[in-house]
Order: C-alpha cells, then structure tokens, then sequence
C-alpha cells in the first residue's frame, strides 16, 4: 500500500486558524492571498488569485507516468493530474491546511453513507452530468470503472483496495476485457444515479478509497484497454485533444463540463500541455527562465536548482517548501535482542543525531526534523517531543547511557542495521546513525540490500531480521491517506505483520496499540479520530519502534505566469485543477 | 620512443666500445637489457613511481590521517550541506576538503580507499594470472582435446554477464560466512569474483605463447632427454613466459580497479562507511552533489584516473621493454 511516489501532506507551518478560516467556505474558489509573494506564500494563501480564461500552461515531466488512465495510476503527482480530465467521487479540496485533507463529495452528491457496520457504501452521483463525448453519466460508468481496474493485465498500476475490500466474487473476477458478461457482484447500481459497494469487512475510511481516481466514471463503449491512456474520455473540466505515448499529452477545455461536477476545480487555461523531458536539470531551467510552467512530479528542484534557489533572494521568493507526506525514519525491531528491552530501544532514540541525519536526507530544504511516529499531514498530529531532539539535536548522550543501564547493557552493544544500497538517502542516513551511535557504545554493522528485495526478502521478513542479530532499518512512508488508518495500520499494527513483505518492520504487537487501531476504525466523529490518532502517536513513541529522521519536503519553484496556486496539503505539491495563466 | 638497445648497425665496433666506457664487456642477462630499455622509457618510469607510490600511500597511508568514518556537522553549511569554504572546504586540516552531508576528511577517505581498491585489485589479479597461466599453459602444450575444453571453457567465461552475475552474488551472499562477516568477508567475494572471472584473458595469451614455444628446439631438447609433461611446463615453458605474464599482469590490474569501482558505484562493492574509489564516486552522482560541490567526485575521479593511467603507462612501457618486437 506504499504510494510510489511522495505524496500529499499538510502544510507543516500552516495548519493555522488563519488557514482553516480561508478555506471554510464549500467552494473552492479562490482564498484571498496577498498579491506579492513570497517564501513559501502558496502554503497559507493563493498566489496570484484571478478568474482570466485563456494561455497555455506547459507541464514537464522526466519520464511518462505509470499510466494517464485513471484507473491505473499511483503516482500522487498523476491523482493530482488527472482530475483536469478524471472526476471521482469524492477529492481532496482546493485548500490548505487541515481543510485540504478532509474529502468533499465530487462526482457524488455526498459523502458516502455506510450501513452500520461500515460494510456497505452507497453514493449517489450528481444528475445531469456528461462526458466529454456528450454521453450522460450514469452510476453504471463508475460501477464500470471499478471492474476495469481488477484487469491488471490491462492496468497493471494502480491501488488494489477494490480487490481486497470488495466482497462477493471480487477474489476471483478478472476484469471485463477477460471476464466477458461476468458480473462484479460486489458493486450494485439500483438506479443510474446510485452505486452501491458491498464490502468483505467493516472499513471506516471507504471514503478514502473512493476519492483514488479509479471511481472516476469510465464510458464502456469508449473504453479501449491498455491504450485507454491515450483517449480517455474525459469527465473533468479538460479533454485530450492529442496524446502520444512517452512524448506528449494535450488538454484543451471540456465543452460539456458542468462547474457544478467538481467545485475543486477549474477551467481557466485554454490549453494544458504536458511534455517528457528526460533531463530533470534541463526542467528546473526551463522552470526558472519561464519556458515551462511547472514540473509535473512535483517532487521539487535538483540539487543544482536548489542551491540557486536558497541562496538567491529573488528566486527564493518565488519557491515553496512544503512537507510533502512522507517521512523517512529508522525502524527498531521490538523481537531482535536487545532491542527486545524497551529501555535499549529509548537509548537509541536519544542517541540519534537528528542533525547528522536530516543532512542524510538532504537537508533543512528536504526534510524537517521529525520527532514524532506520524507525519504532520494525518489528522489528529499535535507535536511532541519525547526524546529531546529539541534541546539536543545533536544526541543526549547521558540520557541515553542512563537508558542503557535501565536495559541492563551499561556499557552497549552491537547490533546490525539493514539498508537499502541503491538509495543514497538511504546509505547516508544508516552512516549517521552509526557514526551517532558509537559515542555510547551501540556499535552498528551495517547491511545493504537492493531496494527491489528489500521487503520481500531482508528488512520485511521478520525471521531473517531476529536470524542476522538485524535490529535497525531505514525506511520509508507515505500515506494513502491522511488519517493515523491510514499512515500507520500498515506500519504499526500486530495484525499487519506478515512472514515476509513485512511493512511493521518494528514487528510491534503492542495491545495498546492494537486497541486504538480498532477504536480508530469504529469512530463516528471527525474529533474522536483525530483523539484516537494523537493517543497512538504517542503510544508509538513511549513504545520507541521508530527513530523518526524527517518529515520530507520538497522544495517547489513558483512560475510567476500561474495564477490560482496553492500548495494542496494532501499531495503536497501545487494544486493542478485549479491552475490558471496570466 | 624508440630506446635503441644495439648501436646502429653502420656504427664501428670502437663507438659501441666507447659508449659504453672503458668497462670491460659483460655478458648481459635478458632481464638487464629489458631493465636498460625501461628505464629509457622515461613515461613509463614516471608511471612506476607513481604505482610505488601508491602502494605505500596504501600500506602507511592509513596511520597517518585521519579516522574516514568521523563526521564533523559543523563543517557543513547547515541550508545545503555543502561544505563550508571553497573547493569543497579545504582547509590546513582537511587538505582535500570533505564530504558534503557528513564533513568526512576527504584525505583519509581517498587514503583508505586506496588501500582497499588496490588491495582488491591485485589480489584479484594474482588469482586470475594463477588460474589463467596454468590454464593456458596446460592447452598450449598438450593441444588435442585438452585444449578444446580449455579453450571452450574460455569462451564460456568471457561470454558470461559478468557484471549482472557479480550484482546477483553480492545480493544473495550471506552476511557472515567462512568465517568472515561485513567486509571481510565482501572484499574476498569481490576479488574471488573479479579474478575467477578474468583469467581467459591471460590464458589465451599464455596458450598462443606456449603454441609457439612448445615447438622450439629447447623444448625438443628437453623431450629427448626424457623430461615429462610437468618438467617441461614449469621448468622450460614457464621461464621463457615471464615477459607476458609480467606485462599482463600489469594491465590487468587497472581493469580490475575498474570494475571493483563499477561494483562499488553500483552499490554491491564495498559495504560503508569503509571507503572506496567507487563507492566514493557513487555517492557524488547518485546523491546529486557533483553539481553544487565538483569536488566531491573530482577527487576520487582522479584518484582512480592516475592509478589506472600509471599502471596502463608501466604496463606499455614494460611490454616494449621486454619484447620490442611487439610494437
């Protein structure tokens, strides 16, 4: 359930009333912004707000995405895409802070209604709405869309949560290119406006699920498999005029499109262009001398452009540096001795040099300081600081002896630390904690993996850690939503930890924990989840099962011929749908 | 170039007696006329000062900077890290600067990693020349079908996806085995694979060697005295191949810090922080910083250049010396 890509998250230094104030209104118009930027001024406000129709917005990207078909894409930066010409049922709205990571219904009329034990769903999708084609559309596209994605032949990319939610014969349907005249019993459509998803369990944050572009309405008579990428057919603002596979994809305005479908969205450009590039420091200059308007992975400048950027004022002024949602972080494995032992595991987490590895990971532009388990992006984050990285960012030296002797180990001990050796982040971060760890005496040998087997055969296969005396990993996280469900089930729960594909490296199976994931999925209230979320944060630190290292960041540059941008706090890079041109 | 060892033939035997003082006339060994020629060779002689130099930068060098696994954050600008001062900071106790990211000495990270570049790359050599001289010697002489298992047996391990089949090894390989662990036991699989993977090089040199030397009237000599298969390899064959296998050998070793470069730069080689060229070289271009901070890969860009220039240098120079013909 890893996103491939950093995704969205909340702006780190905006969450503020200020920002909830701006966005409270349902539409997603325009938050008043002051017309001069600034440093990271598309966090809290709208750059360059206006209503002008017309120009030409050119996008850049180094290689093709996974896929441009709705159905098949994980890159966060291509969910943030394809809403130009994909309306799900519900979507993250065009505003920040907190506000931007709590779904408003799109394509349906309202949030989906559960059944009272949150194992059916049912939608109702706005009336009067058409495809780009002139075709109505009718809860039997989206119901299609959904049986279109268990193709993976087809659309080989893409979340699995439909395969693994839905109930009836989701297990063994193979999409209807292969399934022909078979039925996805699990998903019901009682009239052309209402879809309804039976589920295998209770699952609380379905909501979720539907805002992934796959629910976005797809026409049967124009779907056209695997090269569907090149024609979809639209039902956002934008329509695909031209497209060729690796090189070019053109949008141009939707005529059929209805500003009541997708509030989230708008239709300012007269033309969105979308080119591969191979060369990413060829992007970042063509960005800066304003050939291009935008980077489309939105996973922020080079190196090179970076260090133009910081040290130039001017330039400085026209960028923002948000957190992106993802965190990078050292797993400690509560079953490899001694980190057995609580009190050695703090040890470790007061000995860390939170300096020595934010520079590993690039830097004050690339990541902030963590110390706690969930990113600032999940609902329901409040800082805290357990373990001192505060007053000493360089490692407390004496707390962490006092720790060891707790262990019963006074004077250290050794333990192995897997990696993977192909990720420069990765290797540096594994030598910081080693050079930080060796002044109290915990002496780190380090193993370096390939990052393709890294969870299928090392650091995810919990005997092969306890077997190697391997106790430490790096690692990494990006939600697929912003709730403590979704960042951290996968990562912390006992119920998560499997023989191999492991993603609760830590192998916790703590009760607390446990009690407050299943809490979590039977909470009714928005304020109870964002409780319950706080309680297992802090629960997770007590329990010390992640070194925190940073909250990613990325370091975006603002083309001054955009209007209407703003950092969208869930995908963490600029909001595409509402872009507009001078 | 030409380092003419016999005066000009139109030359009268009282100049070749004056050039040569006063001396008396020696008899003089191959092995004197080869070095006479070499050290002639004045590049070739540059590029054997410049390989003693490195193996005792290698052996002492170590002792002498300092540790490579210290960090030193506040040599770091903390916005870009980078480091501070000019040409990746260096300074009176950082000669080469250091590292960005973490402020290693750069000195003692080259220094290190020479050791275990070249340690690698000659024991590897030495494997390679072992197998391959044996080998080639065996198929030289006895021909038949001998030689075309051999020889087919060469094709087979020059054909092999060396590379692909080194990154697969370094990935399976246990992390402690035979006794070793971390990087005792990789730098023994680096050279293990590295030389079991290039003696065909020299084996072929050596059989067409021994093809023609088997047909000699020394060896014929030998034969009809009664001498056996292993006397004549070893006693008669392997004195007169010295020259190749010396020269050989001395190009071999470049390649081979080479490729334990490309393994290190593809991130199977040496395990960090140990440093090595490679592995050095790998993290300027993967992590991005050659860009902001030239240095960082310039120096062991260079590291690695001069070594693999010199040896290829001595190792021209030795071929000519030894055998002039061959130019």
């Amino acid at each position: 359930m890893r996103r491939r890509n950093t995704i969205g998250l909340a702006a780190f230094s905006g969450i503020t009333a200020l920002v909830l104030a701006a966005c409270g209104g349902s539409s997603g118009s325009p938050s008043p912004g002051p017309s001069s930027a600034g440093f990271n001024a598309a966090i809290s406000s709208t750059v360059n707000p206006s209503t002008h129709k017309g120009g030409t917005i050119t996008f850049n990207l180094t290689t093709w995405q996974d896929s441009m078909d709705p159905g098949g894409t994980y890159y966060a930066s291509n969910w943030n895409f394809t809403r130009y010409y994909a309306t799900p049922l519900m979507t993250y709205p065009s505003c920040q802070g907190s506000c931007g990571l709590h779904l408003v219904p799109a394509l349906a009329t309202a949030p989906g209604t559960p059944s009272s034990n949150n194992t059916v769903w049912t939608y109702h999708i706005k009336s009067g709405m058409k495809f780009s084609d002139g075709q109505p559309i009718t809860s039997a596209d989206v119901k299609y869309a959904v049986m279109r994605t268990f193709a993976k032949e087809v659309l080989p990319g893409g979340p699995v949560y439909f395969q693994n939610l839905l109930a009836g014969n989701a297990a063994s349907y193979k999409g209807p290119y292969k399934d022909k005249g078979k039925d996805l019993t699990s998903v019901t459509t009682p009239n052309s406006t209402t879809v309804v998803f039976h589920l295998n369990k209770p699952f609380a944050d379905f909501n979720y699920v539907a805002a992934i572009p796959q629910t976005a309405p797809v026409p049967k008579n124009k779907d056209t498999g695997a090269s569907y990428q090149l024609n979809p057919v639209s039902s956002g603002p934008y329509k695909v005029q031209s497209a060729t596979l690796n090189k070019t994809f053109v949008l141009v305005p939707n005529p059929n499109w209805n500003p009541a479908m997708d509030p989230a969205v708008h239709q300012y450009a007269s033309k969105i262009i979308l080119n591969i590039n191979p060369n990413a420091n060829d992007i970042d200059n063509r960005l800066i001398a304003g050939d291009i308007q935008m980077d489309a992975a939105g996973t922020g400048v080079q190196s090179a452009a970076r260090a133009k950027i910081v040290t130039n004022p001017t330039l400085k002024a026209s960028s923002d540096d948000p957190v992106t949602g993802f965190m990078w972080f050292i797993y400690q494995d509560t079953q490899v001795p001694p980190l057995t032992n609580v009190h050695c595991r703090m040890a470790i987490e007061y000995a860390a040099n939170k300096t020595t590895l934010q520079d590993a990971y690039g830097g004050p532009y690339q990541g902030s300081i963590a110390t706690t388990a969930m990113p600032p992006n999940v609902i329901g984050y409040k800082h805290f600081d357990l373990y001192n990285a505060g007053s000493h960012p360089g490692g407390d030296t004496a707390a962490a002896k006092q720790q060891l002797s707790l262990c019963g180990k006074p004077n250290g001990f050794s333990i192995g630390m897997a990696y993977r050796s192909d990720r420069p982040r990765d290797t540096s971060a594994a030598q910081a904690l080693q050079a930080a760890l060796a002044p109290v005496g915990i002496k780190v040998s380090l193993h370096g993996f390939p990052s393709g087997t890294y969870f299928t055969n090392f650091a995810g296969v919990p005997k092969y850690m306890t077997t190697h005396g391997i106790g430490l990993a790096t690692g990494g996280w990006g939600p697929d939503w912003p709730d403590a469900y979704g960042w951290g089930w996968a990562l912390f729960d006992g119920k998560a930890i499997v023989p191999a594909g492991n993603t609760n490296i830590g192998a916790l199976n703590d009760p607390v924990v446990n009690n407050l994931f299943l809490k979590l999925e039977a909470a009714t209230s928005a304020s109870a989840q964002a409780t319950i979320s706080g309680q297992i944060d802090m629960q997770l630190m007590k329990d010390a099962v992640i070194v925190p290292a940073v909250y990613a960041k990325a370091l975006l540059y603002r083309s001054s011929a955009l209007t209407n941008i703003m950092v969208q706090p869930y995908y963490g890079m600029y909001n595409y749908g509402t872009l507009g041109t001078k | 170039m030409t380092a003419p060892l016999e005066a000009p033939a139109d030359a009268a035997p009282e100049t070749v007696l004056a050039g040569m003082g006063a001396k008396a006339i020696e008899g003089r060994s191959l092995g004197q006329i080869a070095w006479m020629r070499l050290r002639r060779d004045k590049v070739a002689m540059a590029g054997g000062v410049v390989i003693i130099a490195l193996i005792l930068i290698a052996i002492f060098g170590p002792f002498f900077v300092q540790d490579p696994t210290v960090f030193h954050p506040n040599l770091i600008n903390s916005t870009l890290s980078t480091p501070n001062g000019a040409f990746g900071g260096i300074s009176a106790a950082h000669p080469l600067g250091v590292e960005p990211q973490t402020g290693r000495d750069m000195l003692a990270r080259v220094v290190n990693g020479a050791r275990v570049s070249l340690t690698i790359a000659f024991l590897a050599t030495a494997l390679a020349v072992g197998i391959g001289v044996v080998m080639g010697i065996i198929a030289g002489y006895f021909g038949g079908w001998t030689d075309s298992v051999i020889a087919r047996l060469m094709d087979i391990f020059l054909a092999f996806p060396l590379l692909v089949f080194a990154i697969a090894l370094v990935g399976v390989m246990p992390s402690s085995a035979f006794g070793l662990s971390g990087n005792g036991l990789r730098i023994w699989l680096l050279i293990f694979i590295i030389g079991f993977f290039a003696w065909p090089y020299m084996g072929r040199i050596i059989r067409g060697q021994t093809l023609s030397l088997r047909e000699r009237e020394f060896v014929d000599a030998a034969r009809s005295m009664g001498a056996r298969g292993p006397y004549v390899l070893f006693r008669e064959l392997l004195p007169n191949l010295w020259g190749p296998i010396l020269v050989y050998s001395t190009l071999l070793i470049p390649t081979n810090i080479l490729f334990e470069a490309a393994l290190s730069y593809l991130g199977v080689g040496i395990i960090p922080p140990q440093p090595a060229w490679g592995g050095m070289l790998s993290d300027a271009v993967t992590g991005g910083f050659y860009a902001i901070d030239p240095m960082f890969m310039l120096i062991p860009g260079l590291a690695i250049f001069i070594t693999v220039l010199a040896f290829n240098l001595f190792g021209d120079g030795l071929r000519d010396a030894l055998d002039p013909r061959s130019r």
